[in-house]
């Protein structure tokens, strides 16, 4: 069933794309629907988009943005399916958009959403405490797997990503966490700080405060390659110095959040073109360029098939994470 | 007239009913206390069955209050006079919310400051309407235009191009 | 002393013109987003969030922290003189002010108020100066199970303080925390309650709430009794405000308490709205007459006027050094601070010394300004008393139900208010206490949240709170204050004196 929306959302994506006249423009004041509230990862990254594309005068109607994050993200989404075919709502979020649908009852599916384009992905490092005797990842998770259920892992709420990543951590090396779930990686970043828990698996920007004072350390990224080479943060590494994970001795080497548009369905093709064009355009900027690497994210543009086949790929492997630890809502 | 009595007891078979809902809407998740404390339907649960009880308490007290011949419970919650001022507050209010969601807030907001000054204020034409017009244009400037936040539009909005 | 020193390069940084200007147009627009009730301090700072991008981080800052005061006094505006708390953290303002407001008295209760506001303000300030580095050491030592003291400690001081019929005050009290569980479990991941209804996915805002509660009802009461806001003064004299001035001593163990407590509740993750309802408990308890409070007695204002602004302002300190926004508001700034390239956290102090005394050294002047701009404002906003209730009274319905809307842009909101007003009218009415419904839904599901956090670190085993000094302590002081009125009741009742007294 699941499988059948993403081929749906694939096929009305490459719809889009083959009738790609620029004949859609915005006839009225654009919606930007936030899926979360004010001040979280998901409002920076829709409210930087809006001031780029503001400033570059990319269109000329107004934009207007409007926080609907309650049943973390949900809203948003259920308000894309009451606006159907309205192409003046762009919804921005992260791969929730996909994956809320499994673990929760929500009142949206998949296909109630016309995917637009990705334009950044959000890193997960493993951070311990400043103090603590692990230099690398292989030392910690073995001494997790030795005292398997002391060791506490703290992360954003349950069944979310970093929940999600403990999962995918746990099945592929055996080791075993209590975890713990805040109500945002902010709150996580002080707990560890604090050494109330043993690690967290943070966004880089969650936790650069903390690090800078050598509060906390990291481990290892779970990125196919080193993040961007970048001033020193603390003691003289930079975010480049981190090892990837695979090259820690994990046998787990990506976990990446995408930070999507997207558009509510059967809005016309030319509309869904013409905002991954200025997306496209916004990922460009030096404007974005410079908030993409000052929070230690990886720049990717993803349009069209390229953005449908990563959503697949993402879906189907966080799909088989839901079902083994059993989230998956009948 | 209604009878405090009445109130009373009306009132507390409302929260209980709430009570109950909260209950049974808590039991999908579970109520029980595991490894890692209480499920996540406990705190709902049990918030839900103590505002039941503590509900039907105030009944069972204010029928007891009753039987004992409590003269308090006999005096007025709200006669006639009371209820029709109440009601022609009351009935505009509803109006209000039910044209809000069909005509949009501003058609909403002037029609009701001008019934409501016109009709029940005893005021003339021509303040009634300023004043409603004046404070649909207030919200349109400082909510539309300056903080960008949209208020519900009906069918009449488009027409004028707004 | 270091601090200072940094201090007045601060000022050096924060005092130009320039800067002032932003100030003032950052409070007034904060006093606007603050009068209107759903609209709040929140809405206002992301609003202006784009603008910033252009403007260096000080000046950024200064402005949005400039709306914040300014919201914070509007707010407090429209509880006195339309029982409608135009910001959460205002709500106890209307217990006292509503009713002065109501005798005629609305001069002197919004001069109390904004005087009172601009001492807890100054009082989180010298803190945030003095304490810095300390603060931000003795916070890390918070987790879950601290917090869940700290909650419980609120709601302790605010347990038995009225004399509604303890019956009514836990239906009350059930009826908040229910409403709080509406929607998104963080600690699950499930959504509870909705009863599959989509307009529910975002729970049961408290803002919403509020206006029905309190502004509905209170309107429909006042309908009813026929009534329209009675002994309003003949004139609004400046001469009133500087009078109220002069009488503001007097209170001056009410504001060292309510300081405390604020800044307390401020670097503690209780927030502003938590300090002010236990600023005004413990005002009410220690009080000679507890019987005046809730019938317009002015230190029902003063106590969480202080604390509120006490803790907004030393809120302040954990966003900065540790990253937690003790604040809707703050959460939006702390989104604006990544944005500029600033990373909250420990070396924030060290790595950008100008911005953060910049900042500080802006609280000073940015509250001597908002006082100075709010007092200004005392007979405008005074004088809108002198309106018919004809006029006024359907102008307040209208704002009520636009500021519903505007909360969360859901018709459904509208309807909700609607319903908390008939219940607010209800409630009153027979007298169930409302106070104990709307703490309940402010901290309910933090609290909650918190203890099962707690659960989870120690797989179930209560011994938690009492596992180390610090958590013990908190516990110790909230079973104290749970306690101590059931004593004196038991004392009561032996001594056969009835107890009077309602919130």
């Amino acid at each position: 069933m699941k499988n059948l929306c993403i081929a749906a959302g694939l096929a009305a994506a490459s719809v889009s794309f083959a009738g790609a006249a620029q004949a859609w423009q915005p006839t009225k004041p654009v919606e930007f629907v936030v899926t979360s509230g004010p001040g979280g990862g998901t409002d920076n990254f829709a409210r930087v988009i809006q001031s780029i594309i503001t400033k570059n005068k990319l269109f000329d109607q107004p934009i207007v943005v409007v926080n609907k994050g309650g049943g973390s993200g949900a809203e948003g989404y259920v308000y894309g399916r009451q606006n159907k075919s309205d192409p003046h709502r762009v919804i921005f979020g992260t791969n929730n958009a996909y994956l809320l649908p499994y673990v929760a009852k929500l009142g949206y599916k998949y296909s109630d959403l016309t995917p637009v384009a990705a334009l950044a992905l959000d890193e997960f490092i493993i951070w311990v405490n400043g103090s603590a005797p692990y230099n690398d990842a292989k030392s910690y998770i073995e001494a997790v797997k030795a005292k398997p259920g002391t060791f506490k892992m703290a992360g954003s709420q349950s069944k979310d990503t970093d929940q999600t990543l403990t999962a995918m951590i746990q099945l592929a090396t055996g080791a075993k966490w209590i975890y713990v779930p805040f109500q945002g990686g902010g709150a996580a970043a002080v707990q560890l700080a604090g050494a109330h828990v043993d690690s967290n698996t943070n966004n880089p920007n969650e936790n650069v405060g903390q690090w800078k004072a050598g509060q906390v350390k990291p481990l290892c990224v779970f990125s196919p390659v080193r993040l961007a080479k970048s001033d020193p943060v603390f003691e003289g590494k930079g975010w480049g110095d981190i090892q990837t994970c695979k090259e820690a001795g994990l046998p787990l080497e990506t976990f990446q959040m995408p930070r999507t548009v997207w558009l509510p369905a059967d809005v016309p093709a030319d509309a869904v073109t013409f905002y991954a064009d200025i997306m496209e355009k916004v990922s460009k900027t030096p404007e974005w360029q410079e908030f993409v690497s000052r929070t230690a994210q990886t720049g990717r543009f993803m349009k069209g098939k390229e953005f449908a086949d990563f959503v697949a790929k993402d879906d189907a492997a966080n799909a088989k994470v839901f079902e083994a630890e059993g989230w998956v809502v009948k | 007239m209604i009878t405090r009595f009445w109130a009373e007891s009306a009132t507390a078979v409302a929260t209980m009913a709430f009570g109950l809902i909260i209950v049974y809407g808590a039991l999908e998740f579970g109520i029980g206390w595991d490894s890692s404390g209480p499920q996540p339907g406990a705190f709902p649960f049990y918030t839900g069955l103590l505002v039941a009880l503590a509900s039907l308490g105030t009944l069972a007290l204010t029928i007891g209050r009753r039987i004992a011949g409590n003269a308090g419970l006999q005096e007025s919650f709200l006669d006639a006079e009371r209820f029709k001022r109440v009601a022609s507050f009351f009935l505009p209010l509803l109006a209000f919310v039910v044209l809000s969601v069909t005509l949009g807030m501003y058609v909403a907001t002037i029609l009701y400051l001008v019934f409501a000054m016109r009709f029940q204020g005893g005021y003339g034409w021509l303040p009634s309407l300023a004043t409603a017009f004046g404070a649909a244009a207030f919200f349109y400037l400082a909510l539309e235009k300056f903080f960008q936040i949209g208020l519900l539009k009906g069918p009449l909005e488009p027409l004028l191009g707004l | 002393m270091d601090n200072v020193a940094s201090l007045m390069h601060g000022f050096s940084v924060a005092l130009t013109t320039h800067h002032i200007l932003l100030m003032m147009a950052g409070v007034l627009l904060g006093i606007l987003v603050g009068v209107l009730p759903g609209l709040g301090a929140p809405n206002g700072v992301s609003l202006l969030l784009p603008l910033t991008f252009s403007m260096d981080p000080v000046s950024a800052i200064i402005l949005l922290t400039s709306l914040y005061w300014g919201a914070l006094f509007g707010g407090s505006t429209t509880s006195i003189l339309f029982n409608i708390p135009g910001e959460p953290s205002s709500v106890a303002t209307t217990f006292d002010g509503h009713p002065m407001a109501k005798q005629g008295r609305a001069t002197e209760a919004l001069s109390f108020a904004f005087l009172s506001a601009g001492f807890g303000a100054m009082a989180g300030v010298i803190l945030i100066t003095l304490l810095s580095g300390w603060v931000a050491k003795f916070a890390l030592k918070f987790s879950s199970p601290e917090y869940f003291a700290v909650y419980f400690m609120t709601f302790a001081s605010f347990i038995g303080l009225g004399g509604a019929s303890p019956l009514k005050a836990i239906v009350s009290m059930g009826v908040g925390f229910a409403l709080a569980s509406i929607g998104m479990d963080s600690v699950s991941g499930n959504v509870r309650l909705t009863f599959e209804f989509d307009a529910l996915l975002g729970g049961v805002s408290f803002l919403i709430a509020v206006i029905g509660l309190f502004g509905i009802g209170e309107l429909i009461i006042t309908m009813e009794e026929g009534l329209k806001f009675e002994g309003v003064q003949a004139k609004v004299r400046i001469s009133d405000v500087l009078r109220t001035a002069a009488k503001l001593p007097r209170y001056w163990v009410a504001l060292l308490r309510s300081s405390l407590i604020g800044i307390w509740m401020g670097i503690t993750p209780g927030g502003p709205t938590a300090a002010s309802f236990m600023s005004y408990a413990m005002a009410k308890r220690t009080s000679r007459n507890p019987a005046k409070f809730g019938k317009g007695e002015p230190e029902g204002v003063i106590a969480p006027e202080t604390a509120d602004h006490a803790a907004g302002s030393s809120a302040m300190l954990p966003m900065l050094a540790l990253g937690i926004p003790g604040s809707a508001t703050a959460a939006v700034m702390m989104g604006g601070l990544m944005i500029w390239g600033l990373n909250p956290g420990p070396t924030l102090f060290t790595d950008r010394p100008d911005f953060v005394w910049g900042l500080i050294a802006s609280m000073y002047l940015g509250n001597v300004v908002a006082v100075i701009v709010v007092l200004a404002t005392v007979p405008l906003f005074a004088s809108i008393l002198r309106i018919p209730f004809a006029i006024i009274g359907p102008i307040i319905v209208a704002i009520c139900f636009i500021g519903a809307f505007t909360v969360a842009s859901k018709s459904f909101d509208i309807w909700l208010a609607l319903a908390f007003g008939v219940v607010g009218y209800l409630f009153k009415k027979l007298d169930y206490p409302i106070a104990p419904l709307v703490l309940a839904m402010v901290i309910g599901d933090k609290a909650e949240d918190a203890f099962r956090q707690s659960m989870i670190f120690s797989q179930g085993s209560l011994s938690i709170f009492w596992s180390n000094a610090l958590v013990s302590t908190l516990m110790a002081i909230g079973v104290v204050l749970l306690l101590l009125p059931l004593v004196g009741m038991i004392a009561q009742r032996l001594r056969g004196r009835t107890a009077q007294s309602t919130v």
